[in-house]
């Protein structure tokens, strides 16, 4: 029952909200679904603490319970969505000051909370599905927040459209799982698979597909393509959706069915290498971006694949340590991006920031921790998780050495690309021309905790020999895979050597963004970067033009079938009419006609 | 065929056709009253003598009557006059009468005796054997006719009750008596 | 015999031409009674063909019928004459369409 209330009470602050909000004046719409998300946040705690529990509607499809699962991952991710979204809440309170879509905003902020905690405690696909769906709608709802402007509706389309195709994977992977196994229970499959000595060969094209769906969800090469766009969105949006919790909802995947993926080597190698593809494009892209949000953007695909790589590599535990982490840093950065925004009037173009610090030192400093923490600066919370996944690479089973230095590459562009951004926000002159004041406390309060948490919560779990709390409490909700443990020196040297690698970015990104005078090929590599390596046009051309051609061909057919279905009709009107006529009023008439009706019988009577 | 049958049915037939087509209304009352009356001699000449009497009595000496009656009571001897709505209906309905004798005659046409006349004795049709079969096997039917009648005459009575004098007149009614005057005049 | 019929038929037909073509109902309701008499013969001839006297009984019947059909519909045509002044049947069209 508890877990129903969690999912229950942000739907019905999003109902209350939706119905009565606009009778509400502000804060009250925010304070409410802020509310209602601590609330969550505080039952997922008691059910973490008191041990988790089960929640199930039998039979609610034919053979498919309704079940909902708190266990030790469904908790761990139920507390960083909550957690994390409470923050935000709070946030967008402020940010959202003055909007007059106002209540609708914490409508579907909530609404987003309700649908994303379906998709964690979900005990089963098809429960996790719903979830899956209807993150997708409240994010296709919130990027196309300010849906007046065509930016904003055509993106949110953007965003629906790629998330549908990977939903349709997600749909394939379920349907074969159900056919071979005939049960969609997270619980049963997972007894089912680890049990059977002879695993069928169609499970690698279900793990394939159900990875479909997660490379759609979490902007994955090739459906990445979406989440830059999502940037249209106001700036709690892209921190608590696009950054912390629904992009992160394909590892969650991936780790619920570790299960079904620890078995499957050769599609774990495709999710590895697809992982750390999209970590090299994110990393690449973000670092000719103009836009502040744009470069956290392409840096939270960057991530992505990092969490992805893990996940192919067979470190689950790593990924989902990742996913907290980057959860903090992130969000960090969205909304000290936010801040910046809010603080310049809207502009959001870098070349037209600088010199922030002196304005806005407490944004500043949550900038700069939030950037230390992605680069991976050492001891801080980004770090450790990073360095994890690097050098999971060479110790889980289904690794390689060319995974771990392609993972050391993208670091250190990761440091680069996040000095980049420091810098150019906050560091030398003023070059815009607004007035910028600092954001208000309802603002910089939760960044505060944001930060705090971006530097200590890599200490939940260090290398060995110090404590690791996340690998064991994990355990029992993960699937089991053989570490090939290191030696403690080559251990603890390749963290050194990871902590190198960042201060060297982050150096190298300082002076490179302050002093030197770019090269001509680097402002070649600049431009191609900020078109995102024209992706996007590539695709219009290959795929989106096409359809739309065809779109329009079928419109054409419609408007035959239209025109030919109302000539039909009006046939039955013409008839109508002239049948009318017999109504003429005159007895006589009708007279005639009797006769006529009995003349035709008797004739037809006589010549029988 | 005897000369008399050829004689009634030449007789039957025009005072019909007079009936039809006449446009005064009493001279069409009296072609068909006529008519009537050469059908009370065709029934005499059927053996059915009670009929024919019954026939020139109520039929002609009764109902037509009440037709006169009716006619000059509503001044309407001037039949079919002012416009025809339905002109069509003049050939049509004479192509539609024409079709149904065709058909008719047709399917009469093989009918004969089923016995040879001098065998026949229908006793002339006398008031004496008739009324031992209507109130014998047609009692019922007698019973029915005499409620019929009964109702008959309540419901004419009831017809003709003084009805709302001096009613707004329609404007196709005083139109009408319009076009009436202009011709009369 | 035959003949008879046929003269009955041809009488029908000439009521029926009649019922169609008058146009004041007076005249119609002098039509329906020539059909009738033409069925009336029917029976008749029909009862001289078999011998038994039912056909004349059921003329009969539809003598008394036709009486008291006259006496409603006579009653019926003055009623309608009182409330518009006018026997032409075709101006009784008010449910046309």
């Amino acid at each position: 029952m508890l877990l129903l209330l969690i999912i229950l009470l942000p739907l019905l602050g999003f109902v209350f909200l939706g119905l009565f909000g606009k009778q509400l004046r502000e804060p009250a719409p925010g304070v409410i679904a802020s509310a209602l998300a601590g609330l969550s946040f505080l039952l997922v705690l008691s059910g973490v603490l008191t041990g988790g529990g089960e929640w199930a509607i039998e039979d609610w499809l034919p053979g498919i319970p309704f079940g909902l699962v708190l266990d030790p991952l469904s908790g761990y991710m139920g507390l960083v969505v909550t957690g994390i979204g409470f923050l935000i809440h709070v946030y967008a309170i402020g940010y959202m000051h003055g909007d007059e879509g106002f209540s609708r905003f914490f409508a579907y902020l909530n609404f987003f909370i309700a649908m994303m905690m379906t998709l964690v405690l979900a005990g089963s696909y098809p429960v996790m599905f719903i979830g899956w769906e209807g993150v997708g709608l409240a994010s296709f709802l919130l990027i196309g927040f300010w849906y007046t402007e065509k930016v904003n509706a055509d993106s949110a389309r953007k965003a629906f459209i790629t998330n549908r195709i990977g939903d349709l994977g997600f749909l394939l992977g379920m349907a074969l799982l159900y056919s071979l196994f005939g049960t969609l229970s997270i619980g049963e499959l997972r007894e089912a698979i680890e049990t059977s000595t002879v695993l069928p060969l169609a499970l690698g094209t279900a793990g394939l597909l159900l990875f479909v769906g997660a490379v759609g969800k979490s902007a994955q090469v090739p459906l990445m393509v979406w989440l830059p766009d999502a940037m249209a969105g106001p700036t709690p949006v892209s921190a608590l959706i696009h950054a912390a919790t629904m992009v992160t909802a394909g590892v969650y995947l991936i780790a619920r069915s570790s299960f079904l993926y620890a078995n499957l080597q050769d599609v774990s190698y495709v999710i590895a290498v697809i992982g750390i593809l999209t970590a090299a494009y994110g990393a690449l892209s973000a670092l000719g971006q103009w836009d502040i949000k744009k470069i956290v953007a392409y840096s939270t695909i960057s991530q992505l694949g990092y969490m992805f790589l893990a996940v192919g590599v067979g470190a689950y535990w790593i990924a989902l340590f990742h996913v907290m982490t980057h959860a903090f840093y992130k969000a960090l950065l969205f909304m000290a991006s936010g801040s910046v925004i809010h603080a310049l009037g809207g502009e959001q173009d870098v070349r037209k920031m600088g010199g922030l610090k002196k304005y806005l030192p407490r944004t500043h400093l949550h900038g700069l921790v939030g950037a230390l923490s992605l680069a991976g600066f050492p001891l801080l919370a980004g770090f450790w998780s990073k360095d994890a996944i690097i050098t999971a690479t060479l110790a889980y089973p289904f690794g390689g050495t060319g995974f771990y230095l392609a993972g050391l590459a993208v670091a250190l562009l990761t440091a680069v690309y996040a000095m980049r951004w420091y810098v150019l926000v906050f560091l030398g002159e003023y070059k815009g021309s607004g007035q910028p004041h600092e954001a208000p406390p309802v603002m910089t309060v939760p960044n505060d905790v944001l930060a705090v948490g971006a530097v200590f919560a890599g200490f939940l779990a260090l290398p060995e020999p110090l404590w690791n709390l996340i690998e064991p409490y994990l355990a029992p909700a993960l699937a089991h895979v053989e570490v090939h443990h290191m030696s403690l020196a080559l251990e603890w040297g390749l963290i050194a050597l990871s902590a190198v690698v960042a201060l060297a970015g982050l150096y190298l990104g300082y002076l490179a963004f302050t002093r030197w005078a770019l090269p001509k090929w680097y402002l070649t590599f600049q431009t191609w970067s900020a078109n995102a390596f024209y992706v996007d046009r590539v695709y219009n051309a290959l795929i989106v033009n096409p359809l739309k051609e065809l779109a329009l061909v079928l419109a054409l057919f419609d408007g035959f079938l239209d025109t030919a279905y109302i000539a039909l009709a009006g046939v039955s009107g013409w008839l109508g009419n002239r049948l009318a006529r017999l109504q003429t009023g005159y007895v006589r008439t009708y007279g005639a006609l009797m006769v006529l009706g009995l003349v035709a019988v008797l004739v037809w009577g006589v010549l029988r | 065929m005897s000369a008399f049958d050829l004689i009634a049915g030449v007789l039957l037939v025009a005072s019909a056709l007079a009936a039809v087509t006449l446009r005064n209304a009493v001279h069409a009352g009296l072609a068909l009253v006529g008519n009537f009356l050469v059908l009370a001699t065709v029934y005499f000449a059927l053996e059915a003598q009670f009929l024919g009497w019954i026939q020139i009595i109520v039929y002609a000496g009764a109902v037509m009557v009440l037709f006169l009656f009716v006619i000059m009571l509503l001044f309407d001897a001037r039949a079919d006059i002012g416009l025809d709505p339905l002109p069509w209906m003049r050939p049509v309905g004479a192509a539609l009468a024409a079709v149904f004798f065709l058909a008719l005659a047709y399917a009469f046409s093989g009918i004969g005796p089923e016995h040879p006349l001098a065998e026949i004795k229908l006793a002339g049709g006398l008031p004496g054997p008739l009324g031992r079969l209507l109130y014998g096997p047609w009692l019922y039917v007698v019973l029915l006719i005499a409620v019929l009648l009964f109702a008959a005459t309540v419901a004419a009575v009831v017809l003709v009750q003084p009805g709302v004098r001096g009613a707004r007149k329609k404007p196709q009614v005083a139109e009408r008596e319009r076009e009436l005057e202009e011709v009369g005049r | 015999m035959s003949y008879y019929l046929l003269l009955s038929a041809l009488l029908f037909a000439i009521g029926l031409y009649g019922v169609l073509a008058r146009r004041t109902a007076i005249l119609i309701f002098m039509s329906i009674e020539l059909m009738l008499n033409a069925a009336n013969l029917a029976f008749v001839a029909f009862a001289r063909n078999s011998g038994s006297l039912d056909g004349q009984a059921m003329a009969l019947v539809v003598i008394a019928l036709a009486a008291a059909e006259v006496a409603v519909g006579l009653g019926i045509i003055v009623a309608v004459f009182r409330a518009r002044s006018s026997t032409s049947v075709d101006d009784l069209a008010e449910l046309r369409g």
